[in-house]
């Protein structure tokens, strides 16, 4: 098949290249390489894009879980909405649900020690953030999400969700503890 | 076009100097690109992402 308008010289792959074009074509590349190096040096410098685990679940199952793990290890409530809040073993599965529009249960971890955190959404998807840390993870229906998480800083943390999930997904902030061992 | 052609012809044989290179055949065939221009994002993207979704095992 032939161009449009042929080209002045039938064979003019041998043809040498302009110095303009031979700049531009460099430049593009050498941004495009910059860009590409950026997803796994953000991965690894910037602690983003995780690589968690994934499973399929049903919400059924995951809530019966998590509602085992609170109706074991729940020390009180807190909140309005008496939302529990549940201090489990170190090295246990814990779990933390997102629903429309709140994160339960309110976990309290012991500074030191790690944990398998598993994350599902009952729902929609919903964006987990744990600030101020900025771990970030997005969670989806019918799948959870495992972390281990190991908290070495004491305090209060916020869980936000940072994945507009309705009308109200900005109240949808929630809390996580970390307490030193006693 | 003829005096074109006849201008960027070799003095001897054309048959034997008009072999050209397979990447300017590439680069010159609009179908053949568009072609590669869906095939390899819908590989890489969709059907890479897809199988990497389907085999997400199931919880414990």
């Amino acid at each position: 098949m032939s161009a449009i308008l042929p080209p002045s010289q039938r064979i003019w792959w041998k043809q040498p290249l302009d110095r303009v074009e031979l700049t531009w074509i460099l430049i593009a590349f050498l941004w495009a390489l910059i860009l590409f190096f950026m997803m796994p040096y953000w991965h690894v410098f910037g602690k983003q894009n995780l690589s968690n685990e994934a499973y399929r679940i049903s919400a059924e199952s995951f809530q019966k879980m998590a509602q085992e793990m609170a109706d074991k290890y729940t020390v009180r409530t807190e909140t309005d909405q008496q939302i529990p809040v549940v201090h489990p073993p170190s090295g246990s599965d814990v779990y933390l649900i997102a629903r429309l529009w709140a994160w339960w249960p309110i976990l309290e971890l012991e500074n030191g020690q790690s944990y398998r955190l598993h994350l599902s959404a009952m729902d929609y998807q919903h964006g987990f953030s744990l600030q101020p840390s900025n771990i970030n993870l997005q969670l989806v229906p019918g799948y959870e999400m495992v972390v281990t998480v190991a908290p070495n800083k004491s305090g209060s943390y916020s869980v936000v969700c940072n994945e507009y999930c309705g009308i109200g997904h900005s109240t949808m902030v929630g809390r996580l503890y970390v307490v030193d061992k006693k | 076009m003829a005096e074109q052609a006849n201008a960027a012809r070799e003095p001897s044989s054309e048959e034997a100097e008009e072999r050209i290179p397979i990447m300017q055949h590439v680069l010159e065939n609009p179908f053949l690109l568009l072609f590669f221009g869906v095939a390899i994002p819908t590989v890489f993207y969709i059907i890479w992402g897809i199988m990497e979704i389907v085999t997400i095992p199931v919880a414990k």
